[in-house]
């Protein structure tokens, strides 16, 4: 198998605990702010307004394969940056967590990308931003936005344990 | 016309060297109809005596032109000014302001720390000696890989504030987990340096602050502590707790005299440490702090002490 680095490793499980911690307080700020605190009661809007979920199968312990599931994770990244850019504009009291989000995403999708050119395993062409999904109401992008943080949640305690599951 | 343009100064240049020499010229036009043929041109450095210069001259199309070079402009800002005799009275003719100073040195001792509750990289060095001129530092960095070998994309440049010898790079222009080359540059009329560059991962230079050490309260369901033993909780410093970290304790019997013990090596959070080995009867001093394990980090200082 291809050998990860120890301190790519280290920071990457340090970045997904560093997302997960910022993440958490937007749903916190979703939940105090707009009272949508329950994101399983938001599934049918989102399959209506087409929130995508990011795969991580290569991650899971049953399948886990390093050079898909890096990949997987570096494609999930920029899934969910993307989705942070949509809920731009959701209200000023959450931009600046949003933002500050935003950027630790785009940080540990670097560091993702950068690790698998280091092993020779990135794609030629960087994957290019999926369609986002467009919001008609404040409501639906409140909504969208819960959902997007939420799947983020899940997204990051996967990576998180296919990334321990590495280093061990 | 009027009599003050009747005469003209030119500089070898603006700004020299301190101690440097410095050569000035002041030219009148013939058409200048107040003085007589061959006026006699005086030099005044500030307030210093009037000198005749060097030479005085007649050029083509009847200029009157007197050269002075000053040995050595030891003024870091002065006046220089261009006389003409007129009857029994000096009239100015031109002023010019001559400055001197020093090229910036190399900015030393350049280092940055990472402040998580702005998310902001802040940079300080040492400036150097003084210049004596307008001097502009400006902070430089680039996104790079690995060792910094290769550079990649620019940062923006970050311009301290006025006499100010740091400067904060917000966190949209970092790239965390990433190093990137860090250096300043100095410049002013004379020259530019540079100071030696940095390679550092933004959190690899995170400012630790310490963490939180209370002593548990006693309460039912906490058997207390045995003779010489104390119960001690903590937690990290919020914002860092995203970071593995180590921490260490040290505590001391107050007005002792005693040095601190330290106990190496315990983690992050402590949800209830007994803590043994204390004379009863003393009070004692008791701080902590923590540093990133794993991970390059710096120890954050010492707690505010607790005493028990």
């Amino acid at each position: 198998p291809l050998p990860l680095p120890k301190s790519f490793l280290l920071k990457s499980l340090e970045q997904v605990r560093k997302i997960q911690a910022k993440d958490e307080v937007l749903l916190e700020q979703l939940c105090a702010t707009y009272k949508l605190c329950h994101p399983e009661e938001l599934a049918l809007l989102g399959h209506s307004l087409g929130i995508p979920q990011a795969p991580l199968s290569s991650c899971s312990s049953q399948a886990l394969q390093l050079r898909s599931c890096l990949r997987q994770l570096h494609s999930g990244l920029l899934l969910y940056k993307g989705l942070l850019q949509a809920l731009a504009g959701i209200s000023p009291e959450l931009a600046l967590t949003l933002d500050m989000l935003q950027l630790d995403v785009t940080n540990f999708a670097t560091t993702i990308w950068q690790q698998m050119e280091n092993l020779g395993v990135a794609p030629a062409v960087q994957p290019t931003q999926n369609t986002m999904p467009t919001f008609a109401s404040a409501f639906q992008r409140r909504a969208g936005g819960v959902l997007a943080t939420s799947h983020l949640q899940d997204f990051l305690g996967m990576a998180y344990r296919a990334l321990r599951h590495f280093a061990q | 016309e009027s009599l003050e343009s009747c005469g003209h100064i030119r500089i070898s240049a603006p700004v020299v060297h301190l101690g440097d020499p410095i050569t000035a010229s002041c030219s009148i036009s013939p058409n200048c109809s107040h003085l007589n043929q061959e006026p006699q041109i005086l030099w005044q450095l500030e307030d210093g005596p009037k000198q005749l210069g060097d030479r005085q001259q007649r050029l083509p199309q009847g200029i009157q032109e007197s050269t002075i070079t000053l040995p050595h402009l030891n003024h870091t800002q002065a006046f220089l000014f261009c006389f003409v005799q007129l009857g029994n009275s000096f009239q100015v003719l031109d002023q010019a302001e001559l400055q001197a100073g020093y090229p910036p040195a190399k900015p030393s001792n350049l280092s940055c720390l990472m402040n998580l509750t702005t998310s902001s990289l802040i940079c300080q060095w040492e400036p150097g000696p003084e210049t004596y001129l307008p001097t502009n530092f400006t902070l430089k960095s680039f996104r790079s890989r690995a060792d910094c070998q290769r550079w990649e994309d620019p940062v923006l440049d970050c311009v301290p504030e006025d006499g100010q010898s740091y400067c904060s790079i917000p966190r949209k222009h970092l790239l965390l987990y990433q190093n990137m080359v860090i250096w300043v540059q100095a410049e002013n009329v004379l020259g530019t340096s540079e100071s030696l560059r940095l390679c550092l991962d933004p959190m690899d230079v995170v400012k630790l602050e310490p963490p939180t050490l209370w002593a548990l309260d006693f309460s039912p369901d906490v058997v207390p502590p045995q003779p010489g033993c104390l119960w001690l909780r903590w937690e990290p410093w919020k914002p860092s707790q995203f970071m593995d970290q180590e921490c260490e304790l040290r505590y001391q019997a107050q007005f002792s005299g005693t040095s601190w013990t330290q106990v190496p090596h315990l983690p992050s959070r402590g949800h209830r440490f007994e803590l043994c080995g204390l004379h009863q009867a003393l009070v004692y001093t008791l701080q902590m702090r923590c540093i990133r394990s794993l991970l390059p980090g710096h120890w954050s200082s010492w707690s505010p002490s607790l005493q028990l």
